[in-house]
């Protein structure tokens, strides 16, 4: 055995040293080229003049994007200033008067007795004394539909109209005098005698009338009721038509929304 | 005689001039009272129409569907604010009064669908024959409710011809929708407020934005009748 043929145990003094190759430090050598050649290429590209107004432009737009549009602020209600101790001018005493005189016309506007209030997207009625509900029921209020008739050309919408109505008259066991639509939609000739049109007990026990051939009335169809399939009229459940007919007396005010 | 007539004048210009003479306008007390006055007018004349109106109480937190000075529905608004157009950082105030002046004729942005169903009525048979088609017609389908065909969406707005507009968001709107979707829709709006804001399309000078109840958000937006006015009360004078 020779001592010269043996290898070196270490790199040879002087000699650069070799770094061991890890996943780490590769990823570590790739991210700086990466960041190198950007620096590179971001350098070249801000030494073109074109691109440096483009970017100021687009930043300028973004500052203009971000400084248009709307401005809320929470909007704090207006507190009533405190004139204990003050003398009330005379100027301000007329305005309070007139405040209090039309704050007083504003609440008589309020029906003292009895008033309806029908909301006919959501099928829902309320009979209100005040401030107070005294009851709140289903209905049924327009479907809405359309009925073309084929002969004649004549075109009727079911719907429910929006307002302030009166109730103008009221009705036990009411009878229907059926118009033109109820025989064309089912397909039957119009008739010619007035007695022919007129059909008991489908109104229910009671109706109410409130103008231009609209009813508050009993159904047949209960289970139907809080959808929207009347021709127009408000179709009411048995109990709460018979509370709205005692409660409501002529003139009660209905309100359909 | 004629010097006593002139005195006499006189006299009675300056009892005329003290009587007419308005009280200094710096009166804080006399000027939240003049507005307030202007605004039940206002709300006394809206009442005596035959429209519909909505009542927004910014001191009591409350918004109110209207007819002839009778709340038909109430709700609680949870939050208020009041936004100004701005642009390049700079806000444009509406002029001083503009809540006491009408406000009329609002409609829904985005407009409320109304699919209805239209129905082409049988040829009548001769009396006593049965309808033309044989058997008896087939009743007509049973219409879907409200809630079941429009849908809500959230914010919406009621845009008024004076430019003003009342933007109704409902809380806790969005959470059922995805994380992109709500990114998208945030996106739309921004750019909408950008148009409204540099006066592109509806002029717009004040935004009220009130936050109901999810289910009150839906009931008004579903239920609100067409060309409603706005009554405004409570708010500072801007």
């Amino acid at each position: 055995m020779s001592a010269g043929g043996a290898l070196p145990a270490g790199p040879a003094p002087g000699a650069p040293r070799r770094e061991k190759h890890t996943p780490a430090t590769a990823l570590l050598a790739f991210a700086r080229f990466v960041r190198a050649e950007l620096r590179r290429r971001i350098a070249a590209l801000w030494a073109r003049r074109r691109v440096r107004a483009a970017l100021l432009g687009a930043g300028l737009l973004l500052l203009a994007f971000l400084g248009t549009g709307w401005d809320f602020a929470a909007a704090t209600p207006q507190a009533a200033p405190s004139a204990a101790g003050k003398p009330v001018p005379r100027e301000a005493a007329r305005l309070s008067g007139e405040r209090e005189r039309l704050q007083a016309a504003l609440a008589r506007r309020v029906p003292r007795g009895p008033w309806i209030v029908i909301d006919q997207t959501h099928n829902r009625l309320r009979l209100m004394r005040g401030d107070e509900t005294l009851l709140e029921a289903p209905c049924s209020a327009g479907s809405g539909m359309v009925l073309k008739e084929g002969a004649r050309g004549r075109v009727w919408v079911f719907d429910t109209p929006r307002g302030r109505f009166e109730v103008l008259s009221k009705t036990e066991n009411p009878v229907w005098k059926k118009p033109d639509w109820a025989f064309v939609e089912e397909g039957e000739p119009i008739p010619k005698d007035p007695a022919d049109r007129l059909e008991y007990g489908s109104l229910g026990e009671y109706a109410l009338y409130f103008g231009n051939g609209y009813m508050i009335h009993g159904t047949l169809y209960e289970r139907l009721l809080g959808r929207p399939v009347s021709h127009g009229c408000i179709r009411l459940g048995k109990d709460p038509l018979r509370q709205v007919y005692r409660q409501a007396p002529l003139g009660t005010p209905v309100y359909i929304y | 005689m004629r010097a006593f007539a002139a005195a006499l004048a006189v006299v009675v210009a300056l009892v005329a001039a003290q009587g007419a003479a308005p009280e200094p306008a710096s009166d804080p007390a006399s000027g939240r009272l003049r507005r307030e006055v202007a605004q039940l007018r206002l709300e006394r004349e809206l009442s005596t129409g035959k429209g519909f109106y909505l009542r927004l109480d910014a001191g009591r937190g409350r918004l109110a569907l209207m007819l002839q000075g009778v709340t038909l529905d109430d709700y609680a608004a949870a939050g208020l604010e009041l936004g100004v157009p701005e642009v390049l950082f700079l806000d444009r105030r509406p002029g001083s009064g503009w809540d006491t002046e009408a406000i009329s004729k609002g409609r829904l942005d985005p407009e409320r669908q109304r699919d209805r169903i239209e129905v082409v009525a049988p040829t009548p048979a001769p009396t006593g024959a049965p309808p033309a088609g044989g058997a008896t017609p087939a009743p007509p389908p049973i219409p879907k409710s409200a809630e079941e065909t429009v849908s809500v969406p959230s914010p919406y707005r009621i845009v008024f011809a004076e430019g003003v507009s009342l933007e109704v968001r409902s809380s806790g709107a969005g959470r059922n929708r995805s994380w992109l979707r709500r990114q998208a829709d945030a996106l739309g709006l921004r750019v909408s407020d950008l148009g409204s804001a540099l006066g592109l399309g509806t002029r717009e000078r004040v935004r009220l934005r009130v936050t109901l109840a999810a289910e009150d958000a839906a009931a008004l937006y579903r239920s609100l009748p067409p060309d409603v006015g706005l009554i405004v009360l409570g708010l500072p004078p801007s």
